[in-house]
């Protein structure tokens, strides 16, 4: 077990092992004070209690989508990662052998400078790519670009669906870039897969063109890149882990890591952070836009999916680009977006899994009126993963309710025993 | 939770000490933590939409208006040259899904409560 930024990861790095039988998450018994808090913030119903103490456990992985909202809630800092890929990545910086290449995905740089005394919500990218350089990345490339990549094919097989619906590809079209979702729509609703896009998420792509365009672009051998993904996520974890992410001919993405991993990363490296000059990532498979890194917010996704679909459809320019209206802070957004020469596009956009179980009974009982349904696990999106630093007020407000649980775990196992 | 009027020994111990704990430390410190808690998080969404909206961090708003996406899918020399959904994006960039309620089934058989 390591600290890292006040959760404790197990140093477990598995090589072609099967995701489905590994625990990303799981309590610590012993620290566990059997409030109940994690309930409150799991979708499956994965977590529960397994004693009359109330001592909660991961009853299951199958049962669990490794989004990680319990371990940012619970108060007493009792939920540990089960993987972690820090030391590999730092024995690879070192060895000479080995092109190590970052893929940072967007919500990263908006909670990394927390770690070092910024503002929550403080854009950090400039100094993000500064330290990945710093840190013995040898290109910095950014999942940023290939969310980009997934408008272009999303957006694309949206109208394809819209044009030309039919049993295999019907409507509506649910996004697939988020890895708790995928796992939950695999594991609660199989019979809607056919509803999913079949696009990769963002880092899926990223993973599979580093190893063939970018190894290419960059004259790099691919047997000898390790391509880091780097998440506001735990369950990126897993989907780094899925079999079928081998499109390059290698394994497409070595080892994904959080932003609590990096800044520990960075603070071990002694770099000091804050006086770092912005640098920009390396163009090829690096630069990005707007409507990429509102990816890492709920509806983000959607909108920038719209500024592309509006304008293929209209076959007129979009200005402003800004699409307010699917923007969504909590619960289901649905919004009617006129487009000129086509008509309404119907959407939806649900923020938590419990409310993405809602669209899906819809969808199950065919009277879904969407064309396209954006699914983020996490409430409010990427933005606030399981991945992302802690939210100081969870556990320095639990003074109140350290005392009342550790009366009640007392009292509870006596009675239990 | 299991009986609400009959209350245990139990409840009523755990009950008095909810009390006590209010009447010490009062209500301000929970709701200032649950406030504190909401800001952070829209603080972070806000942050999204500023740098989106802000031309000196992102001068493109539109992923097909970006240069090395124009450059990947060039229909002479792109990587990508036959566009998007095309053969090589169906190679590298699409997937297929795996059905794994069975796994769910079998818990839920054994007898394990999930709230989906």
């Amino acid at each position: 077990m390591k600290e890292i930024e006040k959760v404790a990861y197990q140093d477990n790095a598995p090589k072609g092992a099967d995701p489905d039988g590994i625990y990303f998450v799981q309590v610590d018994s012993a620290k566990c004070q059997a409030c109940g808090e994690c309930d409150n913030h799991c979708a499956t119903g994965a977590i529960q209690s397994i004693n009359e103490a109330g001592i909660r456990q991961v009853v299951n992985p199958a049962a669990c989508v490794n989004c990680g909202q319990c371990l940012i809630h619970c108060p007493y800092g009792a939920i540990y990662e089960g993987v972690g890929y820090v030391d590999e990545i730092m024995a690879k910086l070192k060895d000479k052998n080995t092109v190590v290449v970052s893929m940072p995905a967007p919500a990263v740089r908006y909670a990394l400078g927390e770690s070092f005394g910024y503002p929550p919500g403080t854009y950090v990218g400039g100094k993000m790519h500064a330290a990945l350089k710093k840190l013995g990345f040898k290109y910095i490339w950014d999942n940023e670009y290939t969310a980009d990549v997934t408008i272009m094919e999303e957006g694309t097989e949206l109208i394809e669906r819209i044009s030309k619906p039919g049993k295999e590809r019907p409507l509506p079209q649910f996004t697939s870039c988020c890895p708790g979702w995928m796992k939950f729509v695999e594991s609660f609703y199989p019979d809607l897969l056919p509803h999913v896009s079949t696009c990769k998420s963002p880092i899926g792509m990223l993973g599979a063109l580093a190893k063939t365009y970018g190894a290419q672009t960059t004259k790099t051998p691919p047997a000898k890149m390790y391509t880091v993904s780097i998440m506001p996520c735990v369950a990126k974890k897993y989907e780094g882990l899925r079999p079928e992410m081998a499109s390059s001919g290698f394994r497409d993405i070595d080892a994904t890591i959080n932003t609590r991993e990096l800044a520990y990363m960075i603070k071990q490296a002694g770099i000091d952070f804050k006086n770092l000059p912005d640098a920009k990532p390396d163009p090829a498979l690096g630069m990005s836009t707007g409507a990429a890194t509102i990816f890492g917010t709920s509806g983000g996704v959607m909108e920038a999916a719209l500024r592309l679909a509006y304008e293929v459809l209209s076959k007129e320019k979009l200005a402003p680009p800004d699409v307010k209206v699917v923007r969504t802070h909590e619960g289901i957004n649905s919004a009617e977006v006129k487009v000129p020469k086509f008509g309404v596009v119907k959407v939806a956009v649900a923020s938590g899994l419990d409310n993405a179980a809602k669209l899906c009974d819809e969808v199950r009982a065919g009277k879904s009126p969407y064309h396209f349904i954006e699914i983020m696990t996490c409430p409010g999106g990427c933005v606030n993963g399981g991945g992302q630093p802690l939210d100081p007020s969870v556990r320095s407000a639990s003074l109140f309710q350290r005392t009342i649980a550790s009366i009640n775990k007392r009292f509870n196992m006596r009675t239990a025993g | 939770m299991k009986n609400v009027v009959q209350m245990t020994r139990r409840s009523f111990i755990k009950a008095t000490a909810i009390a006590a704990g209010y009447a010490v430390l009062g209500f301000n410190l929970t709701r200032e933590a649950v406030a504190a808690g909401l800001d952070f998080l829209t603080a972070r969404q806000k942050g999204v939409y500023d740098a989106d909206a802000n031309k000196k961090v992102y001068p493109i708003r539109k992923s097909q208006d970006n240069p090395m996406v124009q450059k990947i899918y060039d229909k002479k020399h792109g990587f990508l040259h036959d566009g998007p959904c095309g053969h090589k994006s169906h190679e590298l960039l699409h997937t297929h899904y795996q059905d794994r309620s069975s796994a769910v089934k079998a818990l839920k058989e054994k007898g394990v409560k999930l709230k989906v």
